[in-house]
């Protein structure tokens, strides 16, 4: 079948027309050698699966990594003299993680740091770190979202400092920050796409690898492009059915 | 009751010191209702502020209960459990429904059962005629409910004195009567309250003594009899004039 758009007939004087008409008729085959060979649709299956595995571990790093960044920067900046040295580290680690691509910092763990460990070890660690970064500023907005009047009220009643940041202002912001979080962890799902600069064979490497043994660069590309889409379109969904739930208590 | 020794309160602001404060001494006695008044920016919500400490005076002392509460070693919390306070704008906790509003400090201090503060809350909604609204959220409230909720969140605290700070300034103007109803009754009942407002029927009606703020200082003091027919200084001739 060879390569549809490399064909020299095409290069000569490109026809749109054939073109496609080319396309529908091999469109079958094309998908044929991509997927049904030798099992190859079984890479996009193993692929998929190493993405979600690698965004969903990275998610819960982020999370865990944020909430204790922006806590320890949120205190600091209520009370200059409290966790001043932790706070310059997280202040070190944002402007590190925020200021360099992500792809340099996958390298850097799995080459650098990690060298012997488990490529999605690697690739679970490097983008849970980055994400925490992000995550780190979102939860720290969040928290300073909340009115002061609520931490007022909250003090003047007698709770403590800690009581009414976690009974009063975390629930609340939680609530103002879910979506951003959320919208996060998609663009997250996409970022993991560069997992394959360091072996690990995710989704985009599958279609990599399909395009190599079959040279069809089209089907497979586009099939990956389609299973990504398919799935941030899920989960915006999910996050306009979680914003609806969010929003409930403000209906008067 | 409560004492205050020479008070200042100065705040530091980017473009320079701003005094706020400047030396007020003042006795509260228990049982006694002082209104304070004054333009605004002369510093009337500050002093209450101060009071219970959600405002650090610069300098001087604030003793309550023959404790010095400006004293670092004070705790803080323990003092607040005994002073209520209600707020301009409420500050009801939007994320939680009325009756745990109300429940949330006695139970997070384990002052009381949750069983116990659920029954005191819902006597304290029925004195504000609002115990139907036991299971709705601050949302689903208007302005003068709102605020009567607030105060009965700080009643069911039982403290010892409650501070208002303009408690009907946010309110749409026929919603003030049912907020300060609530206060007149309060004040019947014996609680000790310090008011800052600018309801000057309120204050004529109610207060024990009023003191009148302007540019950090308390200018003049009276009982309101007194305050409103013969005010002596003529900034507060100058003040009634335009609000009466």
């Amino acid at each position: 079948m060879g390569n549809l758009i490399l064909n020299p007939q095409y290069l000569a004087g490109f026809d749109i027309g054939r073109f496609f008409q080319d396309l529908y008729m091999n469109l079958g085959q094309h998908f044929y050698d991509a997927f049904i060979v030798k099992n190859r649709y079984k890479y996009i299956i193993s692929g998929l699966g190493n993405t979600l595995l690698i965004t969903l571990f990275a998610v819960m790093i982020g999370i865990v990594l944020g909430t204790l960044v922006a806590l320890i920067r949120v205190t600091h900046n209520n009370d200059k003299k409290k966790f001043r040295f932790l706070n310059a580290l997280c202040s070190i680690y944002l402007t590190v993680i925020r200021g360099t691509p992500v792809v340099v910092q996958l390298l850097i763990t799995y080459y650098v740091i990690y060298q012997s460990a488990d490529k999605m070890v690697a690739a679970v660690i490097a983008f849970g770190v980055n994400s925490g970064a992000y995550v780190a500023e979102v939860i720290r907005s969040g928290i300073q979202s909340v009115d002061k009047g609520q931490i007022e009220a909250g003090r003047s009643l007698g709770l403590n400092q800690k009581t009414t940041m976690i009974k009063i202002v975390f629930p609340q912001a939680l609530k103002n920050v879910a979506p951003a979080i959320f919208n996060e962890f998609i663009s997250l799902l996409k970022e993991t796409s560069v997992a394959g600069y360091i072996g690990v064979q995710d989704l985009t490497k599958a279609g990599d690898v399909i395009r190599s043994i079959t040279y069809d660069a089209y089907t497979p590309l586009l099939t990956v492009a389609a299973v990504y889409l398919l799935i941030v379109m899920i989960l915006t969904r999910f996050l306009t059915v979680l914003e609806r739930r969010l929003s409930a208590s403000d209906i008067r | 009751m409560i004492s205050v020794k020479n008070l200042e309160k100065t705040f530091h602001t980017s473009r320079g010191d701003l005094p706020v404060l400047m030396g007020i001494s003042q006795t509260i006695e228990k049982g006694e209702k002082v209104v304070i008044v004054g333009p605004s920016g002369s510093g009337k919500s500050t002093f209450l502020r101060c009071l219970n400490l959600l405002e650090r005076p610069t300098s001087g002392e604030i003793w309550f209960e023959d404790e010095e509460i400006t004293n670092p070693k004070c705790n803080i919390n323990l003092l607040r459990q005994k002073m209520g306070m209600v707020f301009q704008h409420f500050n009801l906790f939007p994320h939680l429904t009325i009756m745990e509003n109300i429940t949330l400090a006695p139970t997070s201090l384990k002052l009381k059962t949750k069983e116990e503060a659920e029954r005191s809350a819902m006597q304290l909604l029925e004195r504000v005629g609002l115990a139907d609204k036991a299971q709705a959220y601050p949302a689903q409230l208007s302005g003068g409910q709102k605020q009567r909720i607030a105060i009965v969140r700080s009643l069911a605290m039982e403290p010892k004195v409650m501070l208002f700070d303009e408690p009907t300034s946010a309110l749409d103007p026929e919603m003030v009567g049912e907020v300060l109803q609530v206060m007149k009754q309060l004040a019947q009942e014996g609680m000790t309250m310090i008011v800052v407002t600018h309801e000057m029927g309120f204050a004529r009606e109610v207060a024990t003594r009023i003191l009148f703020m302007d540019q950090g200082q308390v200018l003049e003091e009276a009982p309101p009899q007194e305050f409103f027919a013969n005010p002596k200084h003529a900034r507060l001739q100058d003040f009634l004039s335009k609000v009466l």
